[in-house]
């Protein structure tokens, strides 16, 4: 073998490799880029030429072995190379072939507007909520904020008063500036930790610690909040519940949430709403309803962008094979691989 | 190859492919701050329009909010119609990026995803580079609800047919959990329902104390734990069925008296049983080598006082009374006869393992010995047999040797027992589930009782009274140090500073030249009584330079919001964060009128004081 040829197969190979190959040979080896590697690695071989092209060899044969044959290697390959090499049999998809970038950024743009039709879901939260508490569990984006403004809207033509939570400060204030353009100003008010405005308003929103302290100054029959008024609470971003630290606010406001108010509680898609739902029931005076969808209103679709700038779909499929992590596109694939090859240490293992 | 894509090329592509508006989301507020200044000489300038459209857009925010009116990224929002939005900047700032985003302004919005629930926009295109976030101090992996929360701000409802999730790597990135996060169903959520000083003193206010049982009963903390319990609950019922061949047998408890039975044998057995190594000549001589037995040895007789065995080696060994009245220990080897010849005594757990009567008596007796003296015939056995039913019917008071159902006992013992200890730990469980949260009530109502908040009968004490209207972190030392008059000197400052130090809880770095001495004195104090409470409560970080920039902001009203910024190295996010956790603080200790009037005084001054600048411009 020249030199040249062995220039050119130890380019080829990948960096991992390099650096299971330097091993012993050269000088804190795991510092050293690919090329570097690669010099330093000919280098070396003025000496001992043989050893290494003899060591290369192995290395490349383990390498194409597939893993399961007991090759006793410190380093298993990648996890997506394993995968790579030894085709899955779970998935019926990967004959199809995988779909193009075009395919894939088809139909982007803005859609003509269209009237607004409530989705059934919202439909069917908005005609639960005036006669129970609600838990609502869709995803990001699908339109909790309409059935959110349409219930408080109902409560208030009732003339009952509704408190918005939320538990953010900041979510609190945008929803604020939003609900007063939708209801006008006068219908609306704020109290924060640090912001106290049009506090007679129907439509009181607040973060969600000052709900609870509300409740328990009520309890203990200190102010009058006009508690038998209230209508209707609604707890946005609710999943904060299962916060470390200010999940209890969110269990305290409820087990005090007066009867007579209608619970509704808004959360992002969580894994167990149903536990919520049958929790609700089993403290308040009515079955809670669970309303809940996975089905995103605008489709998602996933891309692999390389640093080099290439973009590719990131699944064979146009939207998210849902269920199926591993129906990764072909390119998206290589391209990480390359990827990881290109900036992980060999010493470095995914996990 | 760069180990990410610059921010430059990233915005190219994602233009060229009309992928924008995008957020991008980024691992820390200093890559967000670095992607910005990678546009300063960027030549992908936005057409005059669209130029034109941003610039009256700001004008019209920043005509609302003034801080924001000389902010360094104005002119690349404006030129290149790209922003970073993180919890560095002024909240007005994040304001003005959102209404701009909203208005379809802006092609690109930095942010990091630590604050992706804060986040209130959406976007065309999400960019996620990383695969894991700072979780204090640690990085950990996203969770498939948090991936989903960060990709689901892509695709605007009526703007878009479509939206992208566009995944670029960074170093580090793990692109299984992203593809999991993408694709999988989110976690389940569970309660971290904690109890705090006071939660309980706000519920014995309002309801009495054998009330607070129930209530407790009704959060989702037991709603869960029952579910748990209900999952052992069945568990116990299918090894109830499974016990059913187990039941009672010629005793009710056959169990019970088969462990102590056969714990009793197992015991005789090993201190019957002989070690491995001893040859069969000495294991048969052991049983004859008794207290008080004469034997020769290789240079003249002894009587053996005892026999044990050596602790490493587990030899047998002997005390032996040698003749000149000298007390030996020697291995049972050296024994060479052992003589048909024993003393009487009683054996006591001490050196020299008899009384000294029976020592000086027993001594007499071996120099009085025959010269000659018979032989004990040893016959050894040539392999070891297992016990004689005789020794393990010999045995204490159990009926078991000669019960009938013996052999059925023995043969259902370890089945039997490993399941009634399942059992036993399974009852444990629920109990303990059913229960948790109302012993850690009565944890709370204890140290409650302790410090004199509440009386021995759970009633609020007076102190307990104003206690209870401070329900924020840290509250137990709040109160204490209100009730040791850490702050009777009316200083507002030191109220504020102090305040400040209890409510900041992030320890990003931060610097601040100078702290006053008073300042630092009382920080002292509280760091003391915070130590001191901290078997209770955990104690605050107490930082001093956080204390000293909210002190200097009360305390010299001529400062602006530039010059407060310069003093510290906190970013001015950060210290707006700070101020208004402060005002959140000192707005507790402001309801306090009734029992502290010149406290809340002091503390509403204060708030009047922290509240210009900057923190009037913003609600």
């Amino acid at each position: 073998m020249t030199t040249e040829e062995l220039e050119q197969l130890l380019a080829q190979q990948p960096v991992a490799l390099l650096h299971r190959l330097a091993r012993g040979r050269v000088h804190r080896q795991f510092r050293a880029g690919k090329r570097r590697l690669i010099e330093l690695l000919l280098q070396h071989s003025g000496h001992n030429r043989a050893g290494l092209e003899s060591d290369l060899q192995t290395l490349i044969g383990e390498r194409h072995a597939p893993s399961e044959s007991g090759s006793p290697h410190i380093h298993r390959p990648p996890a997506i190379a394993h995968k790579k090499a030894s085709p899955h049999r779970a998935e019926p998809e990967s004959t199809e072939t995988a779909v193009s970038l075009s395919a894939w950024l088809e139909g982007i743009g803005v859609p003509a507007p269209q009237p607004f039709i409530p989705d059934p879901w919202q439909t069917e939260a908005l005609s639960a909520v005036s006669e129970t508490d609600v838990v609502i569990s869709v995803p990001t984006g699908s339109g909790k904020t309409y059935v959110a403004v349409e219930a408080a809207r109902r409560a208030m033509e009732d003339n009952r008063t509704v408190i918005y939570t939320s538990p953010l400060k900041a979510l609190s204030n945008t929803k604020y500036t939003e609900f007063s353009k939708t209801f006008g100003p006068d219908k609306v008010g704020i109290l924060t930790g640090d912001r106290q405005e049009n506090g007679q308003a129907p439509l009181l929103i607040m973060t969600t610690e000052i709900l609870r302290n509300l409740l328990y100054d009520a309890a203990s029959g200190e102010i009058d909040i006009r508690l038998d008024t209230l209508g209707l609470v609604i707890l946005d971003e609710s999943q904060y519940i299962a916060d470390p630290e200010r999940g209890v606010v969110w269990e305290e406001t409820i087990i005090f949430c007066p009867s007579q108010a209608k619970l509704l509680l808004l959360s992002a898609s969580i894994g167990n709403p149903q536990d919520i739902a049958d929790w609700l029931t089993s403290i308040r005076s009515t079955a809670c309803r669970l309303v809940r969808h996975s089905k995103r209103t605008v489709p998602l679709r996933a891309g692999y962008l390389h640093p080099n700038g290439k973009l590719t779909p990131l699944f064979r499929t146009v939207g998210i094979p849902y269920g199926h992590p591993n129906q990764l596109h072909p390119e998206a694939k290589r391209l990480f691989l390359e990827y990881e090859d290109e900036t992980l240490p060999s010493g470095r293992q995914r996990r | 190859m760069p180990p990410s894509i610059h921010p430059v090329d990233l915005i190219a592509a994602l233009r060229q492919r009309h992928l924008t508006p995008a957020i991008v989301f980024l691992t820390s507020r200093r890559a967000c701050d670095e992607a910005m200044e990678a546009f300063d000489h960027a030549d992908l300038v936005l057409p005059p329009v669209r130029q034109e459209a941003i610039g009256t857009a700001l004008e019209r925010v920043i005509a609302q909010y003034p801080s924001i009116t000389e902010h360094p990224l104005i002119p690349i929002v404006q030129r290149i119609g790209v922003a970073a939005h993180h919890a560095g900047h002024l909240p007005s700032w994040k304001i003005a990026i959102e209404e701009l985003m909203r208005q379809g302004h802006l092609d690109a919005v930095f942010a990091t995803t630590t604050l992706a629930a804060g986040v209130d926009f959406p976007a065309r295109t999400v960019v996620i580079t990383q695969s894991s976030i700072r979780k204090s101090r640690d990085f950990t992996d996203l969770t498939i609800g948090e991936v989903q929360q960060v990709a689901g701000r892509a695709g605007r409802r009526g703007k878009d047919h479509v939206g992208f999730a566009v995944i670029t790597p960074s170093p580090y990135i793990d692109l299984a959990v992203l593809t999991k996060g993408l694709t999988g169903q989110p976690e389940a959520i569970d309660s971290q329902f904690t109890i705090s000083y006071p939660m309980v003193l706000n519920l014995l206010k309002a309801h009495p104390h054998e009330q607070i049982q129930g209530i407790l009963a009704k959060s989702f903390a037991q709603f869960q734990l029952n579910q748990r319990a209900e999952l052992l609950e069945h568990k116990l019922d299918a090894l109830h069925v499974q016990m059913e061949p187990f039941g009672p047998r010629v005793c009710t408890d056959w169990i019970t008296q088969w462990q102590t039975f056969d714990h009793a044998r197992r015991h005789r057995h090993t201190r019957h049983q002989t070690h491995r190594s001893e040859s069969p000549e000495i294991s048969a001589r052991l049983p004859f080598l008794s207290p008080g037995r004469v034997v020769g040895l290789s240079r003249g007789r002894g009587i053996v006082l005892r026999q044990y065995r050596s602790k490493g080696q587990k030899t047998s060994m002997l005390t032996i009374l040698r003749p000149d009245g000298a007390v030996t220990e020697c291995p049972v080897t050296s024994v060479k006869e052992v003589y048909d010849r024993t003393c009487d005594f009683v054996e006591t757990p001490t050196y020299p393992w008899c009384s000294t009567d029976t020592f000086d008596r027993l001594s007499h007796q071996l120099e009085e010995l025959p010269s000659r003296l018979p032989v004990l015939p040893i016959l050894t056995s040539t392999s070891h047999e297992p016990l004689p039913d005789a020794i393990v019917q010999s045995m204490g008071d159990f009926p078991c040797p000669t019960c009938p159902s013996r052999p059925a006992c023995q043969k259902d013992f370890i089945t039997a027992s490993r399941l009634r200890q399942e059992q036993q730990r399974h009852a444990k469980s629920i109990q303990a589930l059913r229960a948790s949260l109302w012993h850690r009530f009565q944890e709370r109502v204890n140290v409650l009782q302790k410090f004199g908040y509440l009386t021995l009968a759970t009633q609020l004490t007076i102190e307990g009274e104003w206690a209870r209207l401070i329900r924020i972190d840290h509250s137990l030392l709040i109160t204490e140090l209100i009730r040791a008059e850490a702050f009777t000197g009316g200083d507002l400052s030191l109220l504020a500073g102090i305040l400040a130090s209890l409510a900041h809880d992030d320890d990003r770095p931060g610097a601040f030249p100078r702290i006053s001495a008073g300042l630092s004195s009382l920080l002292g104090q509280v760091r003391k009584l915070a130590e001191s409470l901290s078997p209770y409560e955990d104690p605050p970080l107490l930082r001093a330079d956080v204390a000293a920039l909210v002190e200097r902001w009360v305390a010299d009203p001529t400062l602006t919001w530039i010059g407060l910024c310069r003093l510290t190295t906190m970013a001015e996010g950060d210290i707006y964060r700070l101020l208004a956790r402060t005002l959140e603080f000192l707005s507790q200790v402001q309801a306090l009128k009734s029992m502290h009037p010149s406290l809340a005084e002091s503390a509403s001054r204060a708030i009047t004081l922290i509240r210009r600048g900057v923190l009037e411009e913003l609600p």
